[in-house]
């Protein structure tokens, strides 16, 4: 009897661990923003923190000026929001700008995913950005090191979910409203696929204290589209004026 | 050539108003700068003119087109599109239009008066369409 609780145990164990590594969910693809995402992503929703205000303007959808769903933004923030003209956003020097990855993630535009045991490569179209997700267990560098618009990420999996989480952004567009996050941002993002494989589901929650009080978190979906591809942005200054 | 209005020069102002709130939430593309603060969301103009130039790169294409207004003068329009990498994938490329094009533009309009739109639709003479940013379609990459 004693033996054969062993076996069961051992059993459980390798049943167990075989599923740990199933779990990992292939999020290999060229992908797509969706803007009506479906009922299934409510799930990752839902395992947004509590108190986290909620940004509702990812994919297609853009606040306007003064706009900033209830955060509670520092006073360096807002009176960088009052100085802040917006007719420089039509200038040849604004015109190739790229936005950070709190921003680019949520922009509707497409990406690719190459994923390995590792790390994850994310190419994504808008602005030629690219971002690698470091999985091999290292940390961040010191907190003086360069930033850079795709930041720092490393990240890990929680059964099929990727928890990612990124530091070391250079300050740049959080709402496209005036409103910019600092150099001192960390970005929690967890992607969970559906079970079809067919759609991404994906949280961001922010944290920048010197620009606004609390957390304040995004839900993005994304599309697999077999076959395709990103195009190259190669952004061309001279639109400005 | 002319453009019809609300304004002293005839201008249609189409106040779609739900139509374009739909448009609206699933159809704007946040490029570079902001859609809200520059253009009127809610609000359609449609302006007939003649291609003087078009250029198609991102973060946005430009397309210079003159209308004459029904003094006779003629005065020029800019109006810009939605990510060339997204209308790519809806069939524009380089050569959509070629100055000498006799077009109708459906666009939204410049939130400080200025002769400039973000691009809806536009219609050719022979009847066919582009279409920019006013897709219905949810799924759509706009």
């Amino acid at each position: 009897m004693k033996m054969r609780t062993h076996k069961l145990v051992i059993a459980a164990l390798l049943l167990g661990s075989c599923s740990m590594v199933q779990a990992q969910a292939d999020l290999e693809g060229y992908w797509t923003s969706l803007f009506a995402p479906t009922p299934e992503g409510e799930a990752l929703k839902a395992k947004l923190p509590a108190g986290a205000v909620f940004v509702d303007d990812a994919g297609s959808g853009e606040l306007g000026e003064g706009q900033f769903s209830g955060l509670k933004l520092s006073d360096k923030a807002l009176k960088e929001i009052a100085d802040y003209d917006f007719r420089q956003e039509l200038s040849q020097e604004f015109a190739c700008t790229p936005p950070s990855v709190a921003f680019y993630m949520q922009a509707p535009f497409p990406f690719e995913l190459h994923q390995s045991d590792k790390f994850i490569a994310m190419k994504i179209e808008y602005f030629d950005m690219f971002r690698l997700i470091f999985l091999d267990g290292r940390g961040h560098p010191p907190a003086d090191a360069p930033h850079s618009k795709s930041g720092h990420s490393i990240g890990h999996w929680e059964g099929d979910e990727l928890v990612v989480e990124t530091t070391h952004i250079s300050s740049g567009t959080f709402m496209n409203n005036g409103f910019n996050h600092s150099d001192n941002l960390k970005l929690t993002e967890r992607f969970k696929l559906s079970a079809d494989g067919n759609t991404l589901f994906a949280t961001q929650v922010s944290e920048d204290p010197e620009v606004f009080t609390g957390l304040a978190a995004r839900y993005m979906a994304w599309r697999k589209v077999p076959g395709e591809y990103v195009y190259p942005y190669e952004c061309d200054p001279s639109f400005g004026e | 050539m002319g453009f019809t209005g609300k304004h002293s020069v005839s201008r249609v102002l189409c106040k779609l108003l739900a139509v374009c709130a739909l448009v609206f939430s699933v159809g704007q593309v946040q490029a570079h700068h902001s859609f809200a603060v520059h253009f009127v969301a809610d609000q359609l103009i449609t302006v007939k003119g003649v291609v003087t130039s078009y250029k198609f790169t991102n973060p946005h294409g430009i397309l210079n087109f003159s209308v004459t207004k029904e003094d006779g003068s003629v005065e020029a329009w800019r109006a810009e599109t939605n990510s060339p990498n997204v209308l790519r994938r809806r069939g524009w490329n380089k050569d959509s239009l070629k100055p000498g094009d006799e077009i109708t533009v459906v666009g939204f309009p410049a939130r400080d008066g200025t002769p400039y739109m973000r691009i809806s639709k536009i219609t050719f003479a022979d009847g066919h369409e582009l279409t920019g940013q006013a897709s219905t379609d949810p799924t759509a990459q706009d």
